[in-house]
């Protein structure tokens, strides 16, 4: 057995009872950083064209983040589990086709077919990761590569239109004829999730996972079920935010969510969730899909070149993970 | 040689006898010459993932990098956008571009204690954004005879791409083999903190090491451009998974400390023959990616498999 050699000794933490868990006014404006993030955001926009600040636009610029908050949110799981799933972008795409391969079938049932599916894709991926211990962004990397080939070869390389318009119709209502319906289905998936996570052990189990996989072990806490329930969960999230992208594109492709990665990592990590995992939760994300969301559309009013974009996306996720990394938990970064 | 080392070389033996049996087009010498000009840029890739593999830490930033070098030396060497006519120089300056991106994912690593696969995906997404700021809508189509040789003319019936790309191997061998540097990269993939309770200042070394991947990279991106005639931002699409694939196969742990170029540089060909071949009997080349995330599942979880007692917390 290797035991980690401690460069220092640690403090004994059991001296001194008051130093308790009290945060830092650092910590306090990091865990309020979406938040911030967001509003500052709003108002900068705001100055910059003000009429930015209308019904119109906001609802268009919800409307679009809907399949990135989905896609952040189920990724968010895994994150508090510890691991990290790379490969939800290329399953979406993968998903696009399937769903535009299958309406014809399966008609009003495809949406279901469809999370059914990429949930069982996104389960296996967990399994391979609990049962094989392999890395899980190595599984996922993996996996990213193989559902791309299939999305290719399965769809020939090309877009596959969909003509059956009404199974993705509802949709592209608004409810109350302002808020869209794509994003009513994104919030409802991160409340019912985060209320499965705060109504029962789940939520403990997950955190404890994140926390201290040993310790969460030897607490009896089941952590394999729990690494491949986040997996499972993540990819029907994927699934969704596909028929979400679907609906607006009437057509599926094997590339059409790839450009959604990048986006979706750093959502989950501008939102704070530590890429350690343990800390975090799915609203956060959801504050952090907005903020990227709100770049994306940002930069063009602000006349910055959307080129910036992708530099911009690689700076803030290496700031944001460099701030909310738990650096108690980790000696050795590789 | 244990058998752990020489597994990669049996099967590399193995797949290419399957291969010449199925195929007879695969078993002609013009083929052999294709596989292996087809596997140079990959092979240098290959040779600066290898570095960062052997110190435990991960590299996905090859693709951004590729990008960027591609675009750079595009635009710096004779082309139709502008009027620059560098040569050499221009291929230096990408190789150097380049670097300093591999030196930011390093800093990132060490300074800011971001994991490696999370600095260098944002190193990457850095990349192409500089990329596509260069591309700047218009491709810079490449007329520099020298830089369009590489790709074309043969010297001992292989590109000049091929010899460069085995020079690369070569310096990457002696680097390991003979350089502190090489030496301190397996001992961080060992054992880091041995290492530095001894008396090393790690991080400068997982520094060079990031910035001699980048290096690589840059060479890579300018070797593509090459192969193209033209800087292309998705220079380097796909790279960074196909090298990790061969460097794995090779038999270098990701855990780090084992390993090596020599390794990797049969791993490359190992994948090239395997692509090659398929498509030789018919398979479609979109399997390709498929079937090198199988092979990097499979090969990963074999590789853990003996310390499968010791590893009950894997990430």
């Amino acid at each position: 057995m290797s035991t980690p050699v401690l460069a220092k000794p640690a403090p004994e933490p059991a001296a001194d009872p008051t130093v308790k868990a009290r945060p830092t006014t650092g910590q306090r404006l990091t865990s309020f950083m979406p938040v911030i993030a967001l509003v500052v955001l709003l108002a900068a926009l705001t100055v910059a064209d003000p009429g930015f600040l209308s019904l119109n636009s906001l609802t268009a610029a919800v409307r679009t983040s809907a399949p990135l908050v989905v896609l952040a949110a189920g990724a968010t799981l895994v994150v508090l589990c510890g691991g990290i799933d790379l490969s939800i972008a290329a399953l979406c795409s993968l998903a696009t086709v399937f769903f535009a391969l299958w309406l014809p079938d399966l008609g009003g049932l495809t949406t279901l077919a469809i999370i059914a599916a990429t949930g069982a894709i996104g389960a296996l991926q967990g399994v391979a990761h609990v049962l094989l211990r392999i890395p899980s962004f190595i599984v996922t990397l993996g996996g990213m590569s193989i559902f791309t080939a299939i999305a290719l070869v399965i769809s020939d390389a090309g877009p596959i239109r969909v003509a059956d318009r009404d199974a993705t119709h509802w949709l592209t209502l608004y409810v109350a004829g302002v808020v869209p319906m794509s994003f009513v289905v994104a919030l409802v998936v991160v409340l019912v999730v985060s209320l499965a996570l705060a109504l029962t052990p789940l939520g403990s189990w997950v955190r404890a996972t994140g926390y201290s996989e040993s310790a969460a072990r030897l607490g009896g806490a089941p952590v394999d079920l729990v690494k491949v329930a986040a997996f499972t969960l993540s990819g029907a999230c994927a699934g969704l935010a596909a028929v979400m992208l679907v609906s607006r594109n009437f057509s599926g492709s094997p590339t059409m969510a790839d450009n959604l990665l990048l986006p979706a990592v750093a959502a989950i990590v501008v939102g704070g969730t530590a890429i350690t995992g343990g800390h975090g939760s799915l609203w956060r994300s959801l504050a952090g899909a907005l903020v990227v969301t709100l770049l994306r559309v940002g930069l063009p009013i602000v006349g910055v070149p959307s080129a910036y974009e992708q530099i911009l996306y690689g700076a803030i996720i290496v700031a944001a993970v460099a701030l909310t990394l738990d650096r108690s938990k980790v000696l050795i970064i590789k | 040689m244990s058998l752990r080392d020489a597994g990669p070389p049996i099967a590399l033996v193995v797949v290419f006898g399957i291969f010449a049996v199925l195929s007879p087009d695969f078993r002609t010498i013009s083929n052999v010459q294709n596989v292996l000009d087809a596997a140079a840029v990959l092979a240098v890739v290959t040779c600066g993932i290898s570095f960062v593999l052997m110190t435990g830490s991960i590299d996905l930033s090859a693709p951004g990098i590729m990008g960027a070098s591609a675009i750079t030396v595009a635009l710096l060497v004779a082309n139709n956008r502008n009027d620059n006519d560098l040569g050499l120089i221009g291929v230096a300056v990408a190789v150097l571009l380049a670097a300093a991106l591999g030196c930011l994912s390093g800093l990132a690593l060490v300074v800011l204690k971001v994991p490696s696969f999370m600095a260098t995906l944002g190193v990457s997404a850095v990349g192409l954004g500089v990329a596509t700021l260069l591309f700047a809508g218009v491709q810079p189509n490449i007329t520099d005879p020298m830089l369009e040789g590489w790709a074309v003319e043969r010297f001992l019936g292989l590109a000049r791409l091929t010899w460069i790309a085995v020079a690369c191997v070569l310096l990457g061998w002696l680097v390991q083999r003979y350089s502190r540097l090489g030496r301190y990269a397996f001992a961080i993939g060992g054992a880091e903190e041995v290492l530095a309770l001894s008396g090393v200042r790690v991080a400068p070394y997982k520094v060079a090491v990031f910035t001699m991947a980048g290096a690589f990279y840059g060479l890579a991106g300018v070797l593509v451009t090459s192969q193209l005639g033209a800087g292309l931002v998705q220079a380097g699409r796909g790279y960074d998974f196909s090298a990790i694939t061969a460097a794995v196969v090779g038999g270098t742990l990701l855990t780090g400390g084992r390993g090596g170029i020599l390794h990797s540089a049969v791993g490359v060909l190992l994948v090239t023959v395997l692509t090659n071949g398929l498509v030789q009997v018919g398979v479609s080349p979109y399997w390709q990616g498929g079937v090198q995330g199988l092979i990097v599942v499979a090969a990963v979880a074999a590789a853990v498999i003996p310390q499968r007692r010791r590893n009950q917390v894997t990430k």
